[in-house]
């Protein structure tokens, strides 16, 4: 599966355009006010909630044990172990090494 | 500046996963300059979402950078509107974190800041660009490309304040996600997991008891590349 250009062209303008409206907005239009309590509030929410239902959608699915524990349970261990790593060394890198190599470990068993 | 480096090399490999080339990760290093947006784009392209998920959610994620750019404004004020312009449109995670404790010590100034801007995204964009021809010398594996981004989104997730609220937030999304998967929804499930997190931790904050401060501050928000 492989992205098109014109694909590609959609992404970047559409994404390139809303990141530069939050990055640059707010620095002109509250000229030095704080946002609004509430919206603070929500924004900060939102890193949580969309890290999470990221991970979610990568290591859930309805039916995924319908064929045994087994091999369907690897990512989510695999999973684990990152956790463990996230909480120890904070470091992206650390946590994508340590999951790949859970991840291939626990499939060669 | 290295963590731009360590990370932007595994960033690079994974987009060229689904067939960008270096020019197109240089293109999105230089124009849209978003970590978090760099991994979800594979991420969520290989999963098969359709563009417009795509581009909602990650547009949906990216809406924190109004926090950083709420707290730099009264430290822009002196400075020219092209300076200040070009400054705000080259924050990332990793730079607030760097900048705004330079400013309020008030040792810092806009233009050193965008300079400071300007190096970490070369690092980051020219990391990518490395990335890309490295996976395409050694072709990654998709389904070990895929997991590297699942790690990479579970340390993004765990290294958050794991405040009550957080928890409600990430346990509610990660809920809504199944569900929509459940029943069909799977273009969108991403998008509408995280609305339902952020909408449950809000009611949840006014349900609940609230035991001290009753705001985040801005310093918890997410710093994608801390402790590298």
């Amino acid at each position: 599966m492989s992205m098109s250009w014109p694909e590609f062209w959609i992404v970047l303008v559409c994404c390139g355009l809303t990141i530069l409206v939050c990055r640059v907005v707010p620095l002109f239009v509250l000229k030095g006010r704080a946002l609004p309590d509430g919206v603070q509030h929500a924004l900060g929410l939102i890193p949580p909630a969309a890290f999470a239902a990221l991970v979610a959608n990568d290591l859930l699915t309805p039916g995924m044990f319908d064929a045994g524990l087994w091999p369907a349970g690897a990512p989510l261990v695999a999973a684990l172990v990152v956790v463990v790593v996230a909480r120890l060394t904070k470091s992206l890198l650390w946590c994508a090494v340590a999951g790949v190599v859970a991840y291939a470990v626990l499939l060669a068993l | 500046m290295l963590g731009y480096v360590a990370i932007g090399l595994p960033c690079g490999i994974l987009c060229s996963s689904i067939g960008l080339n270096g020019i197109q990760v240089l293109l999105l290093s230089y124009l849209f300059y978003s970590g978090a947006g760099q991994f979800m784009l594979p991420n969520m392209y290989l999963a098969g979402g359709p563009l417009a998920s795509i581009i909602a959610s990650i547009s949906f994620v990216n809406t924190r950078q109004m926090l950083y750019a709420a707290s730099f404004a009264p430290y822009c004020e002196k400075a020219s509107k092209l300076l200040s312009f070009f400054f705000a449109a080259t924050v990332t995670d990793e730079s607030f974190g760097v900048s705004i404790k330079e400013f309020e010590a008030g040792r810092w100034s806009v233009d050193r800041a965008l300079f400071v801007n300007l190096f970490s995204q070369s690092s980051w964009a020219w990391a990518n660009f490395a990335g890309v021809l490295i996976g395409n010398a050694i072709g990654v594996p998709l389904a070990i490309a895929s997991f590297a981004m699942t790690s990479i989104f579970i340390c993004l997730m765990v290294t958050q304040r794991l405040s009550a609220e957080n928890v409600v937030a990430m346990v509610a999304a990660m809920v809504g996600v199944f569900v929509c998967k459940l029943v069909g929804l799977t273009g969108p499930a991403i998008l509408i997991g995280a609305v339902v997190g952020v909408v449950a931790a809000l009611v949840f904050s006014r349900v609940a008891p609230k035991p001290q401060g009753p705001l985040p501050e801005r310093t918890t928000v997410v710093k994608a590349g801390e402790g590298q």
